[in-house]
């Protein structure tokens, strides 16, 4: 049975690997099946809402999920426990995100968004202001460049302090409270033409 | 935007979120009440930051469920080394061990090799019946009686193996042999037997209180003052248990 990355342990970037994270990277590089399958499901969550939150499409974000993980187990071998597991799979999927977005591609629309889901006809159905909200505010950060979005993703949905961003971010602290203040400045902006709705 | 400014700036959301010590808020606030254009920025942040824990509570839009773990590996394939061979789990060997089959092999290979190492070592030192034992001594296959230290005294067959404890070593230095008496159990002086190695240049010689093995002829030292049994002369000694 592979050891259990989080018993007694909460998931947090820190710079040196957890003793659970130590014990399951053990264990996945010698090929353990069960520590992969307990490694991908401890950070399964958070990934896929860092890639959702940095992308913005559930459909790319499956693809880049697979990535991260692909590259992950397949660089388990050389990890060499100079960094906390979390803050290597983080930076693994945020530059995933970063080279994905890079990329120069034909706007993908989903045909889903031609046709109306189900979902969606449902939802206009029962919809209302807290939804129009939410929808609102998803698409102001969503609409951001990615440099501001990655910040006020890790900030705010993700929690992380400042130390924790510059290790993912490579970059001071001092330069992730810049490109915050930037960020927030910039979300505002976006937001006040749209009816003041906070 | 002076040094000033930049400074402060940097510390609004932590001052927003209420945690910077005192010292640094106050700092922060006198600036404030002095520069219109960070108090402006200020408002901004704060509305941004606002918007940014409204974001933090409902999250994106997940859409739909990311895939199990079975899905992913279906999809990228099995794991693979650092030079992107396939790992090997470890516990494939284990599984394989306890296959049906393979247990029923490993079950039966392991009682054939008991049950041959009890025969060896049975007719190899105290055989039933009084027995010899055969054993390769120099080279050669040589049929040696084994006889318990105990049992020298009525013992009229040569040649014999034994086993005992080292009491004491002795070197001859006219004689040029060395002298090992064994005895039966450590804390008794007797009875004991006198092993004689004729040619000890070179032998690892057994420490007083280890446990072993001599084979060689055995023999009574008739001589004034002796009067003992011996293994005499020793063909090959070997250490039991140090």
């Amino acid at each position: 049975m592979a050891p259990n990355i989080s018993s007694g342990e909460t998931l947090a970037l820190g710079a040196l690997p957890t003793e659970g994270e130590r014990r399951i990277v053990l264990a996945a590089q010698r090929g353990d099946e069960d520590a992969f399958r307990e490694l991908y499901q401890t950070y399964r969550d958070p990934i896929w809402a860092l890639i959702n939150s940095l992308v913005g499409d559930p459909l790319q974000a499956q693809d880049l999920l697979q990535n991260v993980f692909f590259k992950a187990f397949r660089g388990l071998g050389g990890f060499r426990f100079q960094s906390g597991l979390f803050t290597w799979i983080y930076r693994i999927a945020h530059n995933e995100c970063r080279n994905h977005l890079r990329k120069p591609r034909v706007p993908f629309v989903p045909l889903e968004a031609v046709l109306g889901s189900q979902d969606e006809i449902d939802r206009a159905r029962v919809s209302d202001r807290s939804e129009a909200r939410k929808a609102a505010l998803r698409a102001a950060v969503m609409e951001l460049p990615f440099k501001m979005r990655e910040v006020i993703v890790f900030k705010y949905l993700e929690g992380l302090s400042y130390k924790e961003m510059s290790r993912i971010l490579g970059c001071p602290p001092g330069t992730v409270a810049s490109r915050l203040n930037r960020a927030l400045a910039e979300l505002e902006g976006r937001l006040r033409p749209s009816g003041g709705l906070f | 935007m002076s040094w000033r400014c930049f400074r402060t700036r940097r510390g609004f959301v932590p001052y927003l979120e209420g945690g910077l010590p005192p010292r640094t808020a106050e700092r922060i606030e006198k600036h404030l009440a002095q520069c219109r254009r960070c108090g402006e920025l200020l408002d901004r942040l704060r509305a941004g930051h606002e918007a940014g824990l409204q974001f933090g509570r409902i999250g994106p839009e997940l859409g739909r469920r990311p895939p199990a773990f079975e899905e992913l590996r279906a999809v990228i394939g099995p794991a693979r080394d650092a030079r992107g061979l396939p790992v090997r789990p470890a516990g494939a060997f284990l599984r394989a061990l306890t296959a049906p089959m393979a247990v029923r092999v490993l079950i039966l290979l392991v009682l054939a090799q008991t049950v041959l190492l009890v025969v060896i070592y049975r007719n190899t030192l105290w055989p039933a019946g009084g027995r010899a034992a055969i054993s390769l001594v120099n080279g050669q296959i040589q049929d040696f009686t084994p006889l318990r230290i105990t049992e020298f005294a009525s013992n009229t067959k040569s040649p014999v193996v034994t086993e005992g404890i080292v009491r004491d070593v002795y070197f001859d230095k006219e004689e040029k042999t060395l002298h090992i008496k064994l005895v039966d159990i450590q804390q008794k002086s007797e009875p004991f037997v006198i092993c004689e190695v004729r040619s000890p240049a070179g032998m690892d010689i057994p420490r007083e209180g280890s446990r072993v093995r001599v084979y060689g002829m055995a023999r009574y030292d008739p001589q004034p003052g002796r009067g003992w049994n011996e293994v005499n002369p020793v063909m090959t000694i070997a250490v039991l248990k140090r």
